[in-house]
């Protein structure tokens, strides 16, 4: 099934032009729908772990993204109604005070392309917004608060503390940002924590196989 | 001290051995006023290109979810350049430099401040991540636009050094994060250096000294920084190897900051005490190269404390003051 590699290669490429006509190829050499998904989840593993290692930088990862993006919207139609591969909803924002929005948007890209459904608060998410997203969405199996400054680092702790004194539960806690470290996480409750957005999908992912 | 912090600093530019180690806040007279017109309204408001800065306590970010275009290639239809005459320069001028007597010039340099450089300009435009994709997928329209901004750039720089008279030039434009830079250094050199350089030279050529701000892990540049001219590095932050570079660019760069910005001393209401440690480590880890300035970043509730002031200045100063760093 060479097509399906060439997918995966165009993908970690970044050609978001090419993605859709080759997916659509895959399809027609009789690769299923579920598999070139995985293909595709697979190529931006390498992507984040080429971030991570800073072989590659941000439009890199942006490009390898939005092809992943191109290639899911021709497989949707395909896949409809069918939840196997995905991990569940993910509530991603920025926490209150902090307006910045650049390393939650990639790091809500690469989580999404690693199959999980994506829920974007947006940024200054009041701590009360959390717990009622987790509660109107779906299957809700991790939620993942960022804050970009040391400010707002206590809105950071207070926005764990609101959600796992919420009494709602089926769902780990990531949290990220530059000031953030994995003692600080510790000390605020989360489940989890990630330096950057390449690894935020692979502790993401290991949050909730968990 | 017998030195002029105006003396140190020219011994330091000139790759001699200062008296002392400057702090930022006595260092300079700076000048904020100018870019506040021609790029970036300090507490909030609509800049002359149309962008809308949201104030926030550490400062001015454009308003969230407002662009003007997504796509690089229409940046004409969207972009116009202000007439350099409206922008009140001159008024500027004569407001921050009313009291600055040619005595006081005398002993401290005059920096004037350039915000929002070619990158953060573009991202201001079209969003980061717009930006960050069109450098891959249309640089024939991000060069455009680059020379285009550059020229603006200048003619500004140009007019604050008629008017100004200044020392230094302080231009900002933040290239990189706290884990590396935004874009490849092989990107930054082939489609931004090319104009930065242009805006480095036209400032030098007139026999001011530039000083580049650029936040964040931007050392795989700084050899490009020192290459164009840049003579200043500021908001020199930890998570780059500020040991090693202080000692591989003696001579060649002033390395101003130091401050562990994400660290407990940077955090909202640091006890004092914190920050009197801080201090400490970065007279003792920094001071004595010769070529560092140390840039503190202490937070309050009304911002940074460069612009808005703050209590623990003084135990800063006074601690400054009194470790010996040379």
């Amino acid at each position: 099934m060479a097509k399906i590699e060439e997918v995966k290669a165009m993908v970690e490429a970044g050609k978001a032009k090419l993605v859709p006509g080759l997916v659509q190829e895959a399809l027609d050499e009789g690769s299923a729908a579920k598999d070139i998904l995985q293909a595709m989840v697979d190529s931006m593993g390498v992507v984040g772990d080429k971030f991570s290692t800073g072989e590659i930088f941000v439009p890199e990862m942006l490009m390898a993204a939005k092809a992943m993006a191109k290639g899911v919207d021709i497989l949707k139609p395909l896949m409809a109604g069918d939840t196997s591969t995905s991990l569940g909803t993910c509530i991603i924002g920025t926490v209150a005070g902090d307006l910045h929005d650049i390393g939650k948007n990639l790091v809500s890209m690469m989580i999404e392309s690693a199959g999980f459904t994506m829920v974007d608060l947006g940024v200054d998410v009041p701590h009360e917004k959390w717990a009622e997203a987790i509660k109107e969405n779906q299957n809700v199996t991790l939620v993942a608060c960022s804050g970009l400054l040391t400010t707002t680092m206590p809105a950071l702790k207070d926005a764990v503390k609101t959600v796992k004194d919420s009494g709602l539960t089926g769902f780990k806690v990531l949290v990220g940002g530059a000031p953030v470290t994995q003692q600080f996480a510790n000390e605020i409750g989360a489940d989890g924590f990630a330096p950057d957005a390449g690894s935020a999908a692979v502790k993401a992912v290991e949050l909730v196989k968990a | 001290m017998a030195l002029t912090q105006r003396e140190n600093f020219e011994i330091m530019i000139k790759g001699g051995k200062p008296e002392f180690a400057p702090l930022l806040y006595e260092l300079y007279k700076a000048c904020m006023l100018a870019t506040n017109n021609t790029d970036q309204p300090w507490k909030g408001g609509v800049d002359p290109f149309g962008i809308n800065w949201v104030a926030t306590v550490e400062g001015v970010i454009p308003e969230p979810g407002k662009i003007l275009f997504d796509d690089i290639a229409d940046w004409k239809k969207y972009v116009r350049f202000p007439d350099i005459d409206s922008l009140g320069i001159e008024q500027m001028a004569q407001m921050e430099l009313a009291d600055f007597t040619d005595e006081k010039r005398k002993e401290q340099p005059v920096a004037v401040f350039n915000v929002c450089g070619l990158f953060e300009r573009m991202a201001a435009l079209m969003g980061f991540e717009n930006t960050l994709c069109a450098l891959i997928e249309d640089p024939d329209s991000c060069n455009e636009f680059f020379e285009a901004m550059a020229d603006y750039k200048i003619a500004c720089l140009n007019r604050y050094i008629d008017i100004y008279k200044p020392d230094v030039i302080i231009y900002f434009d933040d290239l990189a994060t706290a884990r590396g830079m935004f874009m490849s250094p092989k990107t930054y050199r082939e489609l931004i250096k090319p104009h930065h350089k242009r805006i480095v030279e036209a400032v030098t050529s007139r026999g001011v000294i530039f000083s580049q701000h650029t936040c964040g892990k931007c050392e795989d540049i700084l050899e490009d920084y020192v290459e164009m001219g840049v003579r200043i590095w500021n908001s020199a932050q930890v998570c780059n190897d500020l040991d090693g570079i202080l000692t591989k660019y003696h001579g060649r760069l002033l390395v101003e900051g130091g401050w562990d910005t994400s660290g407990p001393a940077s955090y909202m209401g640091a006890p004092v005490e914190a920050i009197i440690e801080e201090t400490k480590r970065c007279a003792e880890q920094y001071g004595k190269k010769g070529n560092f300035i140390l840039f503190p970043v202490i937070m309050n509730e009304k911002g940074n404390a460069f612009m808005t002031g703050d209590e623990r200045i003084p135990a800063l100063m006074k601690t400054w003051h009194e470790v010996n760093k040379l």
